[in-house]
Order: structure tokens, then sequence, then C-alpha cells
């Protein structure tokens, strides 16, 4: 089967290409992600990682998070939720989830979207006027669960 | 059926060749700002491979934080665990204590008080233009955007700041300048700022290799002339050095171009100056220099002294073009001559006001202005040869020395400027000779700046004075230059 648009992708076709990609760090180099368990067949459960964007209070930090892709992923979008504790609009303060009402492009998703696309969105968002000087918890302080 | 890139995630699908028959991958490190590729054993543990990349990248190991696949490679693993394989891309981050690689500083107070405590003792002086520094013991921290030039002194990690990465360094610094002037005059004050910026071939050296400023060089050419005339620099160097001058020379500059609007055409001409060479070259240089008046240097050549007005405001340094009454304003300035370019010739780079050489005599030389440049070009030779440093003269004259007809009409059309045609072309060689000379001057004659050093030069057993005040002018008054000038010129 030919993964050409317009042609509804399986699931985890799609995910090992999201996987090869992330192993081949497509992209600017300023998020990562990639399998959290390598034998996990099912690829549901992801980290991601997010290079905090200069001139913000999120500069020189690393964010790991975690992502996860249901079943019916990417007509769903993905679950999302910092690993590292982070001070942002959308983020749940006490543990780090990611409201899919406020991030607009897990409220608005297409199954084109990615993971990568949302680190890279969410890595956006931190240098927005709201977020990028939100004063932020001391370095390397992660949500307990 | 099955799709092979998608099914396929170890698959190397990019052109590496297949290094890994032996145990060697090649794994690409790639940090927001820089790309490598580094060979490793493919049963390497992290720690090895944070050597090797601590090598490449001139970064302390434990400033170095790899990810790969959203995971964090701790020393303890190996690379086979996180499934590394050849052709594939870990992500690196340099930590500085508080930095990651990202850019300047994150945590503003810290680093300020940091630089606030040693700005007293700078560092510029311990770091040698050329980068790869090998640490110096004074933080560099307050050095002044200038160090933009010094390119990546990242083995300066671990001192002051602990800043692996001399650019996050720099950006800080901006930023820290930008927020607080008064640390720039400070680091202004400083004999040891001073004592470097004094010299202009650091300078020079320092701002070329700042990669930054080879694009903007790349897309300005001006610039690198600029850069290349060691006069020049130290002019613009001084100016730095004294805001008061260079509030001065700026308020020259302007007076001498609001002049220019009154010329037929001449608002054009300077509409057309400034979007095709100001613009761009102080919004690019404005990324970089913030407010520092360095960004004269880098992006706006006009506060360069009077022989930069040449550079790039003005449409041409034509000796028989009318200054249009700028001269009135200035008698260095004399140089923002023949504005009034009303011919066609749109600007190209290397003659970026359209001038059109072969039509200048024509419009620009009734003007009284002009006449008035003239006599006071004969009577200050320098102010000539302040005038024709500027590079595109070279192509004007050049034009010039084909077209003699033009020459010929040049003399011819100012009557009562009281040249005639004897004096026109005496002034051409001496131009031409001061041209061949090199850009140099100031107000005083060569000769008597140069005393000492000619002096010393006919003592080392040059004795060929003509030659050594070539040298002398063309390196500005360096001795050592000017001793490899004589040197390379002479039949060996």
């Amino acid at each position: 089967m030919a993964a050409s648009s317009g042609v509804k992708v399986p699931r985890n076709f799609r995910l090992l290409e999201e996987l090869e990609e992330g192993q081949k760090g497509v992209g600017d180099g300023t998020v990562s992600w990639g399998l959290e368990d390598d034998e996990d067949m099912t690829l549901t459960r992801w980290t991601g990682m997010i290079i905090g964007p200069a001139r913000t209070n999120y500069e020189n930090r690393i964010y790991s998070l975690k992502v996860e892709c249901g079943p019916k992923y990417p007509e769903a979008p993905p679950t999302v939720r910092f690993v590292t504790k982070i001070s942002m609009n959308g983020i749940n303060n006490s543990n780090g989830t990611v409201d899919s009402r406020s991030i607009p492009i897990l409220s608005k998703w297409q199954n084109s979207y990615s993971i990568k696309i949302v680190l890279q969105e969410l890595r956006r968002l931190m240098t927005s006027k709201e977020n990028m000087k939100l004063p932020q918890p001391p370095e390397g302080q992660t949500y307990s669960n | 059926m099955a799709d092979n890139g998608a099914a396929d995630p170890g698959n190397n699908n990019n052109n590496k060749p297949d290094a890994s028959e032996g145990t060697i991958i090649k794994v690409t490190v790639k940090t927001p700002k820089d790309k490598e590729e580094i060979a490793i054993s493919e049963d390497a543990s992290v720690t090895q491979f944070k050597e090797e990349i601590s090598r490449r990248f001139k970064a302390k190991q434990d400033q170095l934080v790899l990810i790969f696949a959203g995971k964090i490679l701790k020393d303890g693993d190996s690379l086979n665990q996180h499934g590394i394989k050849d052709g594939l891309t870990v992500h690196l981050v340099i930590k500085t204590a508080h930095k990651a690689g990202d850019g300047a500083s994150s945590s503003p107070s810290s680093s300020s008080s940091t630089q606030a405590g040693s700005s007293s003792s700078p560092s510029p002086g311990t770091n040698p233009s050329t980068a790869g520094t090998t640490g110096p013991a004074a933080p560099p921290t307050q050095t002044p955007n200038i160090l933009t030039g010094f390119g990546d002194l990242s083995s300066l990690a671990g001192l002051g700041m602990g800043s692996a990465n001399f650019m996050e360094l720099q950006q800080q610094m901006q930023r820290q300048l930008m927020s607080n002037p008064e640390m720039l005059s400070q680091i202004m004050e400083n004999p040891l700022v001073q004592n470097m910026m004094s010299n202009p071939d650091l300078m020079r050296q320092m701002i070329v290799a700042n990669p930054q400023m080879q694009q903007l060089m790349e897309r300005n050419p001006e610039i690198s002339h600029m850069l290349n005339n060691p006069e020049l620099m130290r002019q613009t160097m001084e100016l730095a050095r004294n805001p008061a001058m260079m509030q001065e020379m700026m308020r020259n500059q302007d007076r001498a171009l609001s002049n220019l609007e009154s010329i037929p055409g001449g608002y054009n001409a300077l509409r057309r100056m400034y979007t095709d060479i100001q613009e761009p070259m102080f919004s690019a240089a404005r990324e970089q220099f913030g407010s520092n008046p360095f960004s004269a240097l880098g992006g706006n050549s006009e506060s360069g002294a009077q022989p930069s007005r040449t550079e790039n405001r003005e449409p041409l340094p034509n000796p028989w073009g009318p200054p249009s009454s700028t001269s009135s304003s200035e008698n260095g300035g004399g140089t923002t001559a023949g504005t009034g370019t009303t011919t066609g010739t749109n600007p190209s780079v290397s003659n970026p006001l359209g001038i059109n050489a072969a039509s200048l005599g024509n419009g620009m030389f009734n003007s009284p202005g002009m006449q008035s440049l003239m006599q006071q070009i004969s009577e200050n030779p320098q102010l000539m040869q302040n005038m024709l440093s500027a590079p595109y003269m070279r192509s004007m004259m050049q034009s010039l020395a084909q077209n003699p007809e033009l020459a010929s009409q040049n003399p011819a059309s100012s009557p009562s400027a009281g040249t005639n045609t004897a004096q026109q072309q005496q002034l051409m060689q001496q131009m031409l000779q001061m041209f061949a000379g090199g850009g140099g001057g100031g107000t005083q004659t060569p000769e008597v700046r140069f005393q000492s050093q000619l002096d010393q030069l006919n003592a080392m057993g040059f004795i060929n004075r003509e030659a050594n005040l070539q040298a002398l002018i063309a390196t500005g008054g360096d001795i050592n230059a000017a001793i490899e000038r004589l040197l390379g010129s002479q039949p060996s």
C-alpha cells in the first residue's frame, strides 16, 4: 500500500515513519522524539525532547515529554505530557499534562500532523508573548508521576 | 506491498556508504547551530562518544547533553542500547552552567553580576584576534560586540561565565550592553579595550572572522572594502572610542546629505542610496550589533571618518564631479562629491550609487560647488587622496582614463573654475598617484606622520624614501607590514 497523499496511511506505518525521522534528526535540531521503549510493538509510547528557545525563560533548558499515540492516531491527536516541570499556558501545573483544548494544534488536530509537529508547535508556543516571560521552576525538576 | 520507506525505521536510506561492516559507524551530531559527522565504534559507550564529541565541538564533556530519539543519553549507556546506528542523527546540547547551547543568557541576574564585577579587568587584550585562544586569564565577559569578530573562541569554556560557545557569550553580552549603556561606556574607557581598538589589524581580523560579518560582507562588498582600508579602520575605531567625535561626524554627514537633497535629482539619488545600501546593511548589522556604536562599523560605513564618506554614501567621488555644495559644509567632507546622479545607471554592487562614469563630466561639472571643491583639492592634496581611496574610484578612473575625451571635456566645461587643462591633467596625475599609493592620509601629510617610521626604515637599510613612504601609507603606519611590503616588492 503506497503512502501517497490522499490515502489513509495505517497507523503503524505512520508511526514507523515518524520513528525513522526521529532517529535521523529531521528538522532543525531543536526537538527530538523517539520510542520510549524500543520493544514497544504497538508504537504507543514515545518520548520527546524540546530544547528551550533562546530569548525566553525556557532557554537553555531541555524539556522532556511523554507522548502517547493512541490506537486512533493519527486520526486522533496524541496525548502529551511534560515530564520536566514547566510553567506554560495550557500545561497543567501539577502533573504536566498538556491540555488538548488549549493547544490549538491538538484541539484542531489533522491527521497530517505528527509528533514532530506537536513538539515544534509547543516550542513555538514557548516563544509567545504570554509564555516567554513566565517565571520557571528551577531547572531539573520533574513531575512526580 | 509494504512501503519500504515507512516500514524500515532502522534502514539507512540516506547515502552513507555502508561503513559499519567493521564496527565504525558514522553518526551525525547536530546542535541547533552546527552539524558534525563523528565516526565512532558502534559498541562504544556514551562516554566515549562524548569524548569524541567534546574534541570536535571543543566543549567539555560534562557540558554535553546528547539526545537521541527523545531520550537523553546517559554516560553509562551504550550507543547500542539506544539503537544508534550508522547514519542516524543525535542531537547535542552544549550546556554552560545554566546554558544549553541555544543562545544567550538565560539568567541575566547572575550573569550581569559577574560581568559587572569583572568589567574592570577586561580581557579583550587577552584574546588574540584569531579564534582559538587558549584560555586567557581574565573573563572575557565584558568585551563588547566587537568580539563578534572573535569567531568561535569556545576554548574559553570554563572561563568567567563558563561559556563554551563564544557566540552565546557574545549574545549575552550584547544583551547586557543593550540594557545597560553605561556598561558600554565603561568598557570603552577601559585602556585595554582602547589599546586593542587602536590596532586596526586586530580589529579587522576580529571583524572578518565573524561568520555573520562574513555574510554581511558577501552581501555588501563595500563593507569588505571598508574593512580593508587600514586608515579607515583606524578612524572608525577612534570614532567608536570617542562617542562625541562620532556624533560630530554623524552630524557632519547628515548635514552633507541634506545638502545633497537640494540638487536636482539629488533626492532620488539619496533615496536610492538608502534603499540599496544602507537599509539592508543596517538591518543586517543591527541584528548583531544592537545599539553598539560598532554597528556603524559593520552596518553603516558612513560613520567612518572623512575618507569613509566615499565608501557608501557618495554616489561618486568624482574628482571633476561637483561636490554639489557639500564641500562647503566640511573640508574633509568634500568627498561627498558628485551626488547628482542624474545619470540613468542603476545602482549595482560595485557602483552602488548608480554612477554612470561616462556621463559624469557633463551635468555635474558646471556647478559652483564643484569649483570650490577643485580649489580645495588643489590646496589640499590629502583631501584628494582621501576621496580617492574609495574602491569604485578605481573603476571610474579606469573608465575615465579610457575615455580621454571625457577627461578633456571636464576641464573644458569649467571655464570659471580657473583650472586649465594642464592643471587638470596635473591634478589627474596627482590623483592617480595618490590613489595608487593606497588609502592613507589624515590631516597631516603622510611624511609628517610617518616621520619616525621613515627614520626607522632608513636605519634598517631601506633607503628608498619614496617606496618607504608608499609602503607606510599603504599599511597605515605599521612598520612591520611596511617592511614586508617593501621586501615583497623588491626583486629577490
